[in-house]
């Protein structure tokens, strides 16, 4: 039963990489610099065999988390405290719309000016974009709670601080969720951004390099290991969100983005 | 002369609408005394949720005086629970059913005392079974218990119910009436009932209300006046149940309504 329903999903890619496989040794897919899966996989065993693939897996992974941590958290707390107040919302919502669709790798060689080749440099290529999704979860997260619950809260007697502890946060934990997922996948895309164009380390820097060394099967093993890296996070997160959350993940659905 | 709890005196309500003011409410007089279930029913459109909004504090009056006890109404009071309709949106869905119910005495009691005053409050409304089950697994009946079950833990002296029972099929309805008798023995607490289903103003009532007209005006007054314990079928077959109908009837018709 349970090998049943998780097959589907890694089916869909075993298939993909078959006929990937298939067509590179048939001779259908001709490119000089496209290889086969199984070259990528003989490629990428060599690597894991060393330590720099590990070093620079360690080094995407910390600016991804210290970015992520730094933009959602900040970003968390403002949206809660827009989301409280709806003429707070009302000065800060053109400014947030204004700033909000600039590309956060725009602000890359700003970034490089002030802080040269560092982590810093990295820090705020992440931080600017990663901040939004997480602001404007909350925020929605929190002024959408039904105003029955305030309500509630008023004749239960609760103090304005208990309120939004025990009655606002909880009913929009499941956006503030949604927020978190969201900029922690725009948080590993800008890191790999930041290091393909600016600071030269780690798995973006990496793939660039293998690139230019002409090495495409070590250069797809490092696109894919960013990939797991991605799937392991938002795992990871989801895994954290089950402990805190633990009435919300049992309800049958819906589950994240519940309004 | 038993102790008056609730007294409203000329009671106005005026809101801003798109086309300029309007009124909801006008001339809603009322006293309700201790230990007593006034029932006040009334055609959609003619402001009940609006009174007992005010009554529980959540809106103000344009006009008129309201007092609690012999104070004015400035908020919600002490001693006032509410239970909302809609259950849905008023139950905490994160929360076992036993969490919710302690929501609202979780910060005076802790630990054992609060574990027992919870068990007592879902012993009443029988959920003491259910206390780890979340709202989203309970019946719509029953998620009307623990919202019940959530404002008798405040031990309150008035209970303010706005159409509590309008989403339940008639046989959970009916149960759910003769339950609410039940905790009233129990408590003792006085209730006011807001309701659209006429039957039900007079088979919970001490006494009767009717809320009519737009704005809404409370026009007619009635002393139900049947004998307690009441029952689904022998009490709603009495001649005084069947002219009671009648009258709040031909009241409505008289006064306009639908």
């Amino acid at each position: 039963m349970r090998l049943r329903e998780l097959l589907p999903g890694p089916g869909g890619l075993l298939l993909f990489f078959g006929a990937w496989e298939v067509g590179v040794r048939s001779g259908a897919l001709q490119y000089e610099y496209l290889p086969a899966p199984s070259v990528i996989a003989r490629a990428f065993a060599g690597m894991a065999a060393g330590a720099d693939l590990w070093d620079e897996v360690g080094h995407t992974l910390v600016a991804t988390l210290l970015g992520w941590l730094i933009a959602c958290g900040a970003g968390t707390a403002i949206g809660v405290l827009l989301g409280l107040s709806a003429k707070a919302r009302r000065y800060t919502l053109a400014s947030i719309e204004m700033l909000r669709p600039l590309p956060g790798i725009a602000f890359a060689p700003l970034a490089l000016l002030l802080f040269g080749f560092s982590l810093q440099m990295e820090l705020l290529v992440i931080v600017a974009p990663v901040l939004w999704p997480a602001l404007i979860n909350s925020m929605g997260g929190v002024a959408a709670v039904s105003e029955r619950l305030t309500e509630v809260a008023r004749t239960l007697r609760m103090k304005p601080l208990a309120t939004v502890t025990t009655i606002l946060l909880p009913a929009a934990a499941p956006s503030i969720l949604v927020g978190a997922r969201l900029s922690l996948t725009l948080a590993l895309i800008m890191a790999v951004a930041a290091e393909m164009i600016g600071n030269p380390v780690g798995l973006g820097y990496a793939v660039v390099r293998e690139q230019q060394s002409m090495h495409p099967d070590r250069m797809f093993a490092y696109v894919l290991v960013m990939g797991a890296l991605g799937i392991a996070l938002d795992a990871g997160l989801r895994g954290v969100a089950r402990l805190l959350l633990p009435g919300e993940f049992s309800r049958p659905a819906p589950q994240w983005g519940r309004s | 002369m038993p102790e008056v709890v609730f007294e409203a005196r000329d009671l106005g309500l005026t809101l801003p609408a798109a086309d300029g003011p309007r009124e909801i409410l006008a001339h809603v007089d009322f006293t309700l005394a201790a230990g007593e279930i006034l029932t006040i029913v009334g055609a959609s459109g003619t402001g009940k949720t609006s009174l007992l909004r005010i009554l529980a504090g959540l809106a103000a009056p344009s006009r008129g005086a309201l007092t609690y006890r012999g104070k004015p109404v400035d908020g919600p009071q002490d001693g006032v629970a509410i239970v909302f309709q809609d259950y849905g949106n008023a139950l905490l869905q994160w929360r076992s059913v036993a969490r919710n119910v302690a929501l609202g005495i979780e910060r005076q009691f802790k630990g054992e005392a609060l574990r027992s005053r919870v068990t007592e409050a879902l012993q009443l409304v029988g959920l003491e079974r259910n206390a780890n089950d979340y709202p989203w697994q309970l019946s719509g009946g029953m998620q009307q218990r623990v919202q019940i079950a959530r404002a008798i833990a405040m031990r309150p002296a008035v209970l303010l119910m706005d159409e509590p029972f309008g989403a339940l099929d008639a046989m959970t309805k009916a149960t759910q009436q003769d339950e609410l008798l039940r905790l009233r023995e129990a408590t003792g607490a006085s209730v006011i009932f807001i309701t659209h289903d006429i039957e039900e103003a007079i088979y919970l009532g001490d006494r009767v209300a009717l809320l009519s007209g737009s704005p809404g005006a409370i026009t007619h007054r009635f002393e139900v006046g049947l004998p307690f314990p009441r029952e689904q079928v022998t009490t709603r077959e009495m001649p005084r149940f069947v002219d009671l109908r009648h009258e709040l009837h031909e009241a409505i018709r008289a006064t306009g309504g639908h």
